[in-house]
């Protein structure tokens, strides 16, 4: 199978949908690839460093209609100078790129009517399974980092504090609104750079996380929790809104640097950076709206500009990642081939609806918009299931750690007895029909000493039982040879057999060997418990 | 009277072992938890040899004597990388002191009832399981025997046949009221089947199972004791055994967990070896890319510019012995500011909380040596992961391949941090014989060779180097 990398030619797009390494990994996985002529020139990749690892270089639209699939970062222009790109790919041919469905119906329209196989890399499902397949992440983290290195540029002072012959400067203050992959990288590279970090998030779960960086977590005195599914933020209640509002206000004072990056999917960029907040900001001070493109989450931003509102440098470029195309060209094609090997490779391609990440990035197949996916049985429980490894919470609005959503949990009611409980009936149910039928053989009072000893016994399982689950895992060995010296118990059985009534020479010698064994028994597992619990200190 | 003194000293010494176990449910308490464990069976040993009736005393004292000496000289002498078979030994111990106590309580019993002569044959042929078991167990973790599992054809209608023989004998044995030769010869043949029974049930069993298999003996010694109870009426033998059988029951089921087993699969054996039938192509679970090897001065620089350090250790860090210079390692770490953690999967080693007793033994401080649930979500933000001597319990492909035979088991996630140095002797599978992606991943770098001698290396290496910075 051939693989097309075409030129991308949405204004200011830099990136690229394969790096030479990324070249590398699709011909390992049996494909053949067609680079169209320059088109890793902007992300600093010439075209002699794609033969030289074995791509072709073919023209535009060889790239786009000479090949079975075709690879791009942004979806396919419908407007491009020279007639819409969607009509450039071979009809029936498979198309990989960003596609985002709910806002392109035209583009859905324009598949089908080519007869496209369409995967969106922005609808891969954000599970642990599909992590290494992430572009939003993995782009979100290059936008984080580089919001800051742009703040950085318009910031007229240093970063992290310092004291000089000249005089003291205070460190930088950094607020960073939303939590999520890209405010998670934000908030590493400004602490890197040395400011004052303080973060906001509607969702208490990333608390520790931005505390992991370095962060201050900021959260309003409303008990709500801002997660909504699948690792983004949802839609607040108006109170908590006002009240989040007033935190802002309160900050707008004191901070230098503002990067916001609350997305919710589907809907406007929420607006959580007024006017009046600018107005309340000291001039120099920078922000920087991670959102632009959707609308952005300050009043004022400009998509794609740099504006300049009362002495506050408001930044909205949209093209955060282009501008480090090299790295994020190289990310991008690394998520393409995880994805490509999930397909199968050249050899075992195969578009498997029954496989949950590709079923997710499918949106138009033969002809018919497959989008949105079905939803696949529950699997997100309410809470996380508590026998689940904790699951690392990294939602957030821009982007989150898909991890979110794998605490699975068998969804449906349990029946009232499980299977086991019944069992136990059942086993009960026999023993009083057999003691029922020995009873009346073997006399009643040894039927009844039995079911004594059997009521001792049961109950002395069930305290077992509550008792050992409390056992830390890290006194497993000593618990294990602590219960061997206490099985050693049986010694008591040898002892008795010296019992006067015993009368058999014979029992009382095999008594006293049991005698033996169980000592060692005892001695030698309470010593060498004592010994190990001896080693444990803090 | 008498009884009543006799039962109120049971009592006490049954609360005392419950209380002993309790005790364990935390570092802090658990040293009283065992000295409670001591005195209890101290009350009770005492009881009942100055019960009135008690004749033939220095018989039974000799043993007394005879069995603490041994027992003492095996526990104060065992290194603690030796800790699996020496428990596996004790619990065979037990076994036998079972079966032993079944035939002195036949032949001292002069009427029986048919209750009472089912009560010794399952005394004696659980016991007889549990020491043969037990001995294979020992034997296969001292490596006299290999950890192969021994896979006899049809092996699981062997083992219903033994059962059902079992059965079969004990119809003389319970017709016979007293013990007259036939049912003399059926008990002894009911040993010796179920000797047989408790050896195949354990070979059958691989390598990787062990931790199970050594937790599920435990239980099977705790249930003979119970057994023994029946037997002779004892409610303190009851009480004792039943404890000590959920102990081992649970324990097993805690591991069974970990390596997303079925415990029925575990008990009838045959997984731990089974050769792992490669779908398709041997090629495609082939994990794609290299094996990237790292040497000790890369290692050591990664490590002094690192903030947060993980070690997840494994069995072949028991076998090298390298728990002391490990610790060298995080002591030096420590002082150099470095945040240093241990990660514990609950299989790691072949007893349940083998590591914890080694990394104790190093003097490692027990609260920075956290368990995987603890310490999983954290793999992310973690700088340099040191895998000393694991294999399966950080192989990422429990959960991204479905065809994988640990799939669905929960894995420590070494690689989601920056760098992983994998120490390993050779570039062969774990004990479950599954291949590790984990090895060629981007951020994994391969230290092959003795963990000892690299750890030597190391330590020397960071000496210099932080002995450098310091100065």
């Amino acid at each position: 199978m051939r693989l097309g990398i075409p030129v991308e030619t949405y204004p200011l797009e830099q990136r690229v949908a394969a790096s030479p390494a990324a070249v590398e990994r699709y011909r390992k996985l049996g494909f053949e690839v067609a680079v169209a002529r320059n088109a890793g020139a902007d992300a600093s990749f010439p075209d002699s460093a794609y033969e030289a690892v074995g791509a072709t270089i073919v023209d535009q639209a060889e790239a786009f209609g000479g090949v079975d699939v075709v690879l791009k970062v942004r979806a396919p222009r419908l407007d491009a100078e020279g007639g819409s790109e969607v009509d450039l790919i071979r009809e029936g041919a498979t198309l990989i790129s960003f596609v985002a469905p709910a806002q392109n119906e035209d583009l859905l329209k324009a598949f089908c009517a080519r007869n496209l196989t369409v995967l969106a890399m922005d609808q891969v499902p954000r599970i642990t399974r599909a992590q290494s397949m992430d572009a939003l992440s993995s782009m979100a983290n290059i936008a984080g980092y580089r919001a800051v290195v742009e703040a950085s540029n318009e910031f007229g002072s240093f970063f992290t504090g310092q004291f000089t012959a000249a005089g003291k400067v205070p460190p930088a203050k950094v607020l960073v609104i939303g939590a999520g992959v890209a405010g998670l990288a934000a908030i590493g590279a400004a602490r890197g750079l040395g400011a004052i970090i303080r973060a906001f998030d509607t969702r208490e779960s990333v608390r520790d996380q931005i505390k992991s960086l370095g962060g201050e977590f900021l959260t309003v005195e409303i008990e709500e929790s801002g997660d909504g599914g699948g690792g983004y933020a949802k839609v607040m209640s108006p109170e908590f809104i006002e009240a989040e509002m007033a935190l802002f206000r309160e900050q707008a004072k004191d901070i230098d640097i503002v990067i916001t990056t609350a997305l919710i999917p589907g809907k406007k960029a929420p607006l959580l950076w007024t006017r009046d907040m600018i107005e309340i900001m000291k001039p120099g001070s920078v922000v920087v709206d991670l959102a632009a493109e959707n609308g952005g989450n300050c009043e004022v931003t400009v998509a794609d500009q740099k504006v300049v509102v009362d002495g506050v440098t408001v930044i909205g470029y949209t093209d955060l990642t282009s501008r480090m195309a090299n790295v994020a060209s190289d990310l991008y094609g690394t998520n393409l081939a995880h994805l490509l090997k999930e397909l199968g490779g050249a050899e075992g391609w195969n578009v498997d609806h029954e496989n949950e990440v590709l079923r997710g990035a499918l949106v138009a197949e033969k002809g018919e918009v497959m989008w949105p996916a079905p939803k696949v049985e529950p699997k997100a429980a309410p809470a996380p299931a508590a026998t689940q490894p904790p699951a690392k919470p990294a939602a957030t609005p821009q982007a989150a750690s898909p991890k979110a959503a794998t605490a699975a949990a068998t969804g449906g009611s349990p029946p009232i007895f499980s299977q086991k409980a019944i069992a136990i009936g059942a086993a009960l149910a026999l023993l009083w029909v057999v003691l029922r039928f020995t009873s009346g053989t073997t006399g009643a009072t040894a039927a009844s000493i039995f079911v004594q000893h059997l009521t001792v016994f049961v109950l002395a399982c069930f305290v077992g039982w509550q008792v050992i689950w409390s056992v830390t895992a890290a006194l497993h060995t000593p618990l294990m040879s602590v219960t061997n010296a206490i099985s050693g118990i049986i010694v008591i059985g040898g002892i008795l057999m010296g019992m006067k009534n015993v009368d058999s020479g014979a029992a009382t010698f095999i008594g006293a060997l049991a005698v033996l064994f169980a000592t060692i028994n005892i001695v030698g597992g309470f010593q060498v418990t004592r010994r190990m619990l001896r080693m444990f200190h803090k | 009277m008498e009884y009543a003194l006799v039962s109120v000293a049971y009592l006490t010494s049954a609360v005392l072992f419950i209380l002993s176990l309790r005790g364990l449910s935390s570092q802090d308490s658990a040293r009283r938890g065992n000295a409670y464990g001591m005195i209890g069976m101290g009350i009770a040993i005492f009881a009942t040899l100055t019960r009135s009736g008690m004749d033939s005393y220095w018989m039974i004292l000799v043993a007394l004597v005879i069995g603490s000496v041994i027992g003492q000289r095996m526990a104060g002498s065992v290194a603690m990388t030796a800790m699996p078979e020496l428990v596996a030994l004790l619990h065979s111990f037990v076994g036998v002191a079972a079966v032993l106590v079944g035939f002195a309580t036949y032949l001292a019993s002069s009427h029986g009832g048919t209750i009472f002569e089912i009560e010794i044959f399952v005394d004696v042929f659980i016991g007889a399981i549990t020491a043969a078991g037990s001995v294979v167990a020992y034997l296969k973790l001292k490596g006299s025997l290999s950890g192969k599992p021994l896979l006899l054809p049809s092996r699981h209608m062997l083992n219903l046949g033994l059962v059902g023989v079992c059965v079969l004998l004990a119809i003389p044995f319970v017709a016979a009221t007293e013990p007259v030769p036939v049912s003399v010869i059926a008990l002894v043949g009911v040993t010796v089947l179920a000797l047989g029974l408790g050896a195949h049930l354990v070979a059958a069993i691989g390598g990787a199972d062990m931790p199970v298999v050594v937790s599920m003996l435990n239980s099977y010694s705790g249930w003979t004791a119970s057994a023994a109870g029946f037997m002779l009426g004892n409610d303190l033998l009851i009480v004792v055994g039943a404890l000590v059988g959920s102990s081992g029951l649970i324990l097993s089921i805690i591991m069974c967990r970990a390596m997303n087993r079925s415990i029925v699969s575990v008990i009838f054996g045959g997984f731990g070896g089974e050769p792992v039938a490669k779908p398709g192509g041997a090629e495609a679970a082939q994990p794609e890319g290299d094996i990237q090897e790292t040497d000790v001065t890369e290692v050591v620089e990664r490590l002094l510019s690192a903030r947060n350090v993980i070690i997840v250790p494994g069995y072949g860090m028991a076998v090298a012995r390298a728990q002391h210079k490990v610790q060298e390692m995080a002591q030096i770490l420590k002082d150099a500011g470095v945040r240093l953690r241990f990660a514990i999967h609950p299989v790691a080693g072949r007893l349940p909380g083998h590591m914890n007793v080694l990394l104790a033994e190093a003097n490692v401080p027990y609260d920075i040596v956290l368990e995987m649930d603890e310490i999983n979500a954290d793999f992310g933000d973690t700088d340099v992961v040191l895998v000393i001597g694991a294999n399966d319990i950080v192989n990422p492909s429990a959960e991204t391949d479905a065809s994988s035979p640990i799939y669905g088991m929960p894995v420590l996630q070494a690689w989601l941090s920056k760098f992983v140095v994998v120490m390993k002797r050779g570039r062969s599978t774990g004990y479950a014989g599954v291949d590790n992606p984990l090895f060629y991943h981007e951020s994994a770098h391969m230290l092959f060779g003795d963990a000892s001698a690299s750890m030597d290396g190391i330590v020397a290496e960071l000496r210099a180097k932080s002995a450098v910075a310091v100065g």
